[in-house]
């Protein structure tokens, strides 16, 4: 998932990868970046997001080759979109495209399967969001501070991870700002634990 | 989707030096879904005898209570508590009853004999097949995980509370490693004169 705030995102993710039941990775990055102040939050085939994202990269980097600037977010995310939507038959990729420029300020972009590109203030994606839709609408507010969004995303993960078996492991964050990019990485007992039956 | 795999679950059994350990999950799941944490799949047949049914769990209740059927009439002719190994022939009995509809589960049993105390372990597939041994039987969706621990963990004559360590360590690292179980564990210690029970603290994803 990924939330907007004044002065950048905070994106957060899960960190399991299954190959039906087996869980293959219990540590994975789900967080890529795309450019310097950009990144993706991948759902869907790993193969795909992983593939598309490092498309899109090459596109940004050699975009800021020739225009001597960072890339807009939003230029990320249609190019995350155009070809998720190109390419969306043969694609299973749910991709939240978040980043921080100087033109806008912190965006969230949600390109979900099927490859419709869309701003929100807050996006959630991948099976686990189903469960806290309810959480997330019940608990926003616009006008949040960074260290807010970032109990925000932590509490969202925490409850989605307890109840999708797809979802686990450890909960990664990024934080992109002007200053840069912070990662954090949320681990054992540090992941807030609600009612457990 | 596989009928074993819908709800999830695993349940292990170690031989021990005059003792015998039993355990379990309490994942309760439809598929991706979690729906509770407190579904026990072990249950207790008598003093010194422990079944644990993972698979479907449907099959987990209804399996539970025909078989306790079973044991409180053979208990009422018979006059006397019943060996692990009869209680293993009841199970393979009543599953195999149902050839061609089966029960969807891989039961485990686990006991001491009642008169001599001498432990005993078995597991039995969907329809019967009793496999007695001597180390440790698994059950379950994290069945090839659970097997890797055991065969790397599980040694001979371990006392009570090494095989407690054993038994518990097998299971959650298994269980970690698979989508459908965990979310707590339970553990059963059978001993002579006593059972110890323990809940570990375990994983909650």
């Amino acid at each position: 998932m990924a939330v907007e705030f004044d002065g950048g995102v905070v994106v957060g993710a899960d960190s399991r990868t299954t190959t039906g039941s087996y869980i293959a990775n219990r540590v994975t990055d789900k967080l890529t970046k795309v450019a310097d102040y950009i990144y993706c939050c991948r759902s869907g085939s790993a193969a795909d997001t992983q593939a598309v994202s490092d498309i899109v990269s090459y596109h940004l980097d050699f975009l800021q080759s020739e225009t001597q600037e960072p890339p807009l977010v939003r230029t990320a995310a249609h190019l995350f979109k155009g070809m998720c939507y190109q390419y969306r038959d043969q694609l299973s990729a749910g991709i939240i495209c978040a980043g921080w420029d100087k033109k806008d300020g912190g965006q969230v972009y949600s390109i979900p399967i099927g490859g419709m590109c869309v701003q929100q203030p807050f996006a959630i994606g991948g099976s686990g969001s189903t469960y806290i839709y309810g959480y997330v609408d019940s608990v926003f507010k616009t006008g949040m501070t960074q260290e807010e969004c970032m109990k925000f995303v932590t509490n969202s993960l925490a409850l989605a991870m307890m109840r999708d078996g797809s979802s686990g492991g450890v909960i990664r964050l990024a934080i992109i700002t002007q200053k840069g990019v912070e990662r954090k990485v949320i681990v054992g007992s540090d992941i807030p634990r609600f009612y457990e039956g | 989707m596989s009928i074993m795999s819908y709800n999830g679950g695993d349940v292990i059994a170690m031989m021990g030096k005059n003792c015998v350990a039993i355990a379990c999950d309490r994942r309760f799941g439809i598929q991706a879904q979690t729906v509770s944490t407190d579904f026990d799949k072990i249950f207790e047949m008598g003093p010194k005898l422990f079944v644990g049914l993972p698979g479907l769990a449907t099959d987990t209740q209804t399996v539970a209570q025909r078989l306790k059927f079973r044991l409180n009439l053979y208990t009422l002719r018979e006059n006397r508590a019943m060996k692990p190994k009869t209680f293993m022939s009841v199970v393979s009995n009543l599953l195999y009853e149902k050839r061609f509809g089966p029960y969807f589960i891989e039961p485990v049993v686990a006991g001491l004999d009642p008169k001599t105390n001498e432990p005993f372990i078995c597991s039995l597939d969907l329809i019967g097949c009793p496999m007695v041994t001597d180390d440790f039987v698994v059950s379950g969706t994290a069945s090839e995980q659970m097997y890797g621990m055991c065969e790397s963990l599980w040694q001979p004559d371990l006392g009570p509370d090494d095989l407690f360590e054993t038994i518990s360590q097998a299971l959650m690292n298994a269980v970690d490693r698979d989508a459908t179980s965990g979310w707590g564990a339970k553990v059963y210690v059978i001993e002579a004169d006593k059972v110890t029970i323990k809940t570990l603290k375990a994983r909650m994803d």
